[in-house]
């Protein structure tokens, strides 16, 4: 690790908490008024092929291989065949992963092979996760669970659940990200990992913690509808929901408090203490199918796969859908990507550091290092440093989805250093490389400079480059787009990680 | 209007602002014309002239500090009576008066209290609370409840300055962008000055000159960072070419925030046209171990890693340069006056706000105490007797040259506290 851990609820908003992920639906009637002040879609930058435009939404980037197996199956087939993951071999990845068998290790796991509040179990789930997301075949299922674990979100490392991340990611996020949201969410609710990082399991009846049912409502469900007096109520109604000595989920009826409640129009009873955990559980149900909660789950996967800017109508009819098929996240993944408001939003979403990052692995053929993790961890750390390492945001909103956020100077720096260094093979120096990486970008030398990085973009941004960006990216090989270029040509080796780069650097890739 | 109905109106407005972000940062025609009518024309105004008044470093603490334990009311037997197991006792403050004693964590910092360059204001707030983080961490940033402002506080004061150089706004220890400078005001953000350094860039190969090329018709949202990345760097050189050595012999504590505040000062000894810095100072939301001050406990630490940064920042600028500063401390809500069952509070309303600086009244708590009597609190929280922009208002007013708030803090009244020297 570069830099000192945060604890659990270190920097909360962080300095940017964006709208995607503030104050629940407020997004929703926020967003296109914003958007037209703010800025232009980036149309125009990256192919407008609709096949292309699915890769770029639905993975952590298009590759040959993935762009030949859309081109085969179509839209609908590869769509099918991404949502039935289990059917995916991906044998490869799976290999990789046992160099970290704590990644989604169970508690008694962790508990036996580390020591007390070791971070390692943190350590290896983030880099599993970044390995997951370049070389995963399950695409789809690997963007869906990163979205889960966002809005789900449990921060790592985060102080004290240093035991139970790992299996919260497994048996919570991953389980159920193709599953149901009520089945999700009440998986979360029933997890070490969330009582612990919004503190439900110190909660008591006599002096509830309010933390875990402001969040449930405010961020994981129905957004800023609530009350304090539900805020009150439902943490009164959590008690109970705690973690035994063995760092498991249990449910101590002796610390719920008994009693009726109201809450955002839930009503129960809740009159025994043993039968306290049934009404958790319809509450839970309740949130899961609340209107406010399929237009809010609606507006956060349009965020994440459509625009910046939820289309209302979009958000209409995913919610329906959600509610109709009583929270099963599939359907409303089918739904998503096959709308026309999908269709029409080429170019509306700019890629995270994180997604910059996969992106560029992907694009450049780059593959895990032969043994060891040496190469994940240079990755992992370079996402720290750009503020996007996978679940390190600290506060509980997850970290924002929106474009603003992210667009800050240093995180430009960042993006273009990293775009040369896994171009030249500088760093990380582990990772396996084509023989000849020009080669495997460009089998046939075209007959110019300008048709060279022509080739490049076509290969790794799917389309070509303004005349202009494409004789800026050759002024640092000092050469001009109609400059020759023939096989023996000895400065193109030399200058080729610097055209790569720039061409990654290039607004286009930016784009998703 | 109701009041959800009024707070329905200010969330939405909120967002909106929060989804204008960086891209704006460069001040392009689209976004200034939809700000106008938030002061924008009176603003530009002043751009032509040089800044003179203080750097204003605003230090956020993220997730709800604890006032009520910084500064605690140790004069006040309600304060003992809601907080069984987490009050500071009596015998452990340090500082401060029959009313309110400093927590002993806040050591570094008591040569300073006692020298009249550290003060606080106790029971400040929001005119609109909400105890939702993230509600009220917008709330904070854009400062102008009730209005249709979208921009933060901060890049508004600063588009009152005139200051416009490159680092002129900057948040330090963060890569991403503070939404306290949301709006037209150029700034930029860095997680290190030192970090901030374009790969392969020589003159055989002129990348940042390729890339200013590229980005030069990029729509606005992916030209403003490279933009405003290739000011930075530019004016960073000479930084980064020399390593920076703190003076003094002050020590900063190898944390973010130590780092970030290193960095504060580095550019402010470096006289780089630093006018405002925004660095954030996270992890207050104890609503467990929120605890006793003892070593160990999240409370005592986290006052203890902080005071530490301050001090090694005010050593390293010494007494000349802290002349010219203003630090303050702001955070979206204090906590629930009596405390939880898991030795932490919940989220709560009036808080405590630290003033360190040069020209600082300090060495005394300002701000109207109402009593924690089950009277005087607000939903079980510390009443708010002054609003918390209304103590940087006098700040701003007496320490950074700015004559009229209107812009910065519409409908607020600066405070007459009394608590900084005008320049």
């Amino acid at each position: 690790m570069t830099k000192p851990e945060t604890t659990r609820r270190a920097v909360l908003g962080g300095a940017v908490a964006v709208a995607a992920t503030t104050a629940g639906g407020l997004l929703l009637d926020a967003a296109p008024a914003a958007a037209a002040a703010a800025t232009p879609a980036p149309a125009g930058l990256v192919s407008t092929d609709p096949l292309a435009h699915l890769l770029r939404r639905a993975t952590f980037g298009p590759t040959p291989a993935a762009l030949a197996e859309i081109t085969k199956l179509g839209a609908a087939g590869w769509l099918d065949r991404q949502l039935a993951p289990a059917k995916i071999d991906d044998a490869a990845l799976d290999a990789l992963l046992t160099r970290l068998p704590l990644a989604g290790a169970g508690i008694a796991t962790v508990r036996a092979k580390l020591p007390l509040h070791s971070y390692d179990g943190f350590g290896q789930l983030g880099r599993a996760a970044v390995a997951r997301a370049i070389w995963s075949n399950r695409q789809l299922f690997e963007t869906t669970a990163a979205f889960w674990a966002n809005h789900l979100h449990v921060a790592a490392p985060s102080s004290d659940v240093w035991d139970s991340r790992t299996d919260y990611d497994a048996s919570v996020i991953r389980k159920h990200a193709f599953g149901r949201f009520a089945d999700l969410l009440k998986a979360a609710a029933r997890h070490p990992a969330m009582l612990t990082y919004l503190d439900n399991r110190s909660s008591t009846k006599v002096l509830p913690n309010e933390n875990y049912a402001r969040e449930l409502m405010e961020l994981h469900t129905v957004g800023m509808k609530y009350s304090e007096a539900d805020v009150q109520a439902a943490a009164k109604l959590l008690t109970g929901l705690t973690v035994g000595k063995d760092g498991t989920y249990t449910y101590a009826a002796d610390k719920h408090a008994t009693g009726a409640v109201r809450i955002l129009g839930f009503s129960h009873a809740n009159a025994t203490a043993a039968g306290g955990e049934a009404a958790v559980l319809a509450f839970l149900d309740y949130l899961a199918r609340h209107q406010a909660t399929a237009e809010r789950l609606a507006t956060k996967l349009c965020v994440r796969f459509v625009a910046d800017e939820a289309p209302p109508a979009l958000v209409t009819k995913l919610a329906k859908v959600y509610l109709d098929n009583d929270t099963a996240i599939v359907p409303v993944l089918r739904a998503l990507f096959t709308s026309p408001e999908f269709a029409a939003s080429i170019g509306q979403k700019v890629r995270t550091p994180f997604e910059d990052l996969a992106a560029t692995v992907r694009a450049l053929g780059l593959g895990p290092e032969a043994e060891g993790v040496k190469a994940l961890d240079a990755l992992y750390n370079s996402l720290v440093n750009a503020g996007n390492a996978p679940f390190r945001w600290s506060p509980p909103n997850g970290f924002p989805d929106v474009a603003a956020a992210w667009a800050s100077p240093s995180g430009f720096v960042l993006r273009c250093n990293s775009h040369l260094n896994l171009a030249a093979g500088w760093y990380p120096k582990q990772l396996t490389r084509p023989a000849d990486l020009l080669k495997a970008l460009v089998p046939s030398l075209p007959a110019t400079y300008g048709a060279l990085v022509d080739a490049l973009a076509k290969r790794l941004i799917g389309t070509s480059l303004p005349a202009d960006h494409v004789a800026a990216v050759l002024s640092v090989a000092g050469k001009l787009p109609t400059s020759p270029l023939t096989g023996n040509d000895k400065s193109v080796a030399g200058s080729l990680p610097y055209l790569v780069a720039l061409v990654l650097d290039s607004p286009s890739f930016q784009v998703r | 209007m109701t009041a959800q109905a009024c707070c329905d109106e200010n969330r939405k407005l909120l967002s909106r602002r929060g989804l204008l972000g960086r891209g704006l940062a460069a001040g392009a025609a689209g976004a200034l014309a939809g700000l106008v009518g938030e002061g924008l024309s009176t603003r530009m105004a002043f751009a032509a002239g040089g800044y003179s008044g203080d750097t204003l470093v605003v230090l956020s603490l993220r997730g709800g500090f604890d006032g009520l334990s910084a500064i605690a009311p140790i004069g006040d037997p309600e304060y003992y009576k809601a907080r069984p197991a987490i009050a500071l006792p009596k015998s452990q403050a340090i500082g401060g008066d029959a009313m309110f004693g400093l927590h002993p964590a806040l050591a570094p910092l008591l040569p300073m209290w006692k020298g009249g360059s550290l003060a606080a204001v106790h029971a400040v707030g929001h005119p609109n609370p909400t105890r939702s983080h993230f509600a009220a961490m917008e709330e904070m940033e854009r400062a102008a409840a009730g209005t249709s402002t979208r921009t933060g506080w901060l890049d508004r004061m600063l588009g009152m300055t005139g200051a416009t150089g490159p680092l002129a706004g900057v948040s330090l220890g963060t890569a991403m962008p503070s939404r306290l400078f949301t709006g037209p005001s150029a700034d930029i953000s860095m997680a290190t000055v030192d970090g901030l350094a374009l790969a392969g860039e020589s003159d055989k190969r002129p990348m940042a000159a390729a890339l200013r090329k590229m980005y030069a018709s990029a729509p606005t949202l992916l030209a403003a960072p490279a933009k405003a990345a290739d000011s930075a760097l530019t004016a960073t050189a000479g930084l980064r070419a020399t390593a920076y050595v703190p003076a003094n012999g002050a020590a900063y504590p190898s944390t973010p925030l130590g780092a970030a505040l290193r960095d504060v000062a580095r550019l402010i000894k470096a006289k780089a046209g630093l006018a405002v810095a925004a660095v954030d100072c996270g992890d207050w939301d104890m609503h467990e171990g929120l605890g006793t001050a003892a070593k160990g406990q999240r409370m005592y630490d986290n006052l203890l890693e902080t005071a530490n940064a301050l001090a090694a920042f005010a050593a390293d600028l010494g007494p000349a340069g802290m002349a010219n500063v203003t630090l303050l401390t702001v955070s979206e809500f204090g906590r629930r006056v009596a405390e939880n069952g898991s030795r932490g509070a919940d989220h709560g309303h009036g808080n405590a706000m630290l003033l360190m600086g040069g020209g600082v009244k300090g060495g005394k708590v300002y701000g109207k105490w109402p009593g924690l009597s089950a009277g005087a609190l607000v939903a079980g929280d510390l009443a708010a007797t002054t609003d918390y922009r209304a103590v940087i208002g006098e700040i701003l007013q007496k320490r950074c040259g700015l004559g009229s708030l209107k812009d910065v803090f519409p409908d607020v009244a600066p405070a007459s506290l009394g608590l900084a020297a005008a320049r």
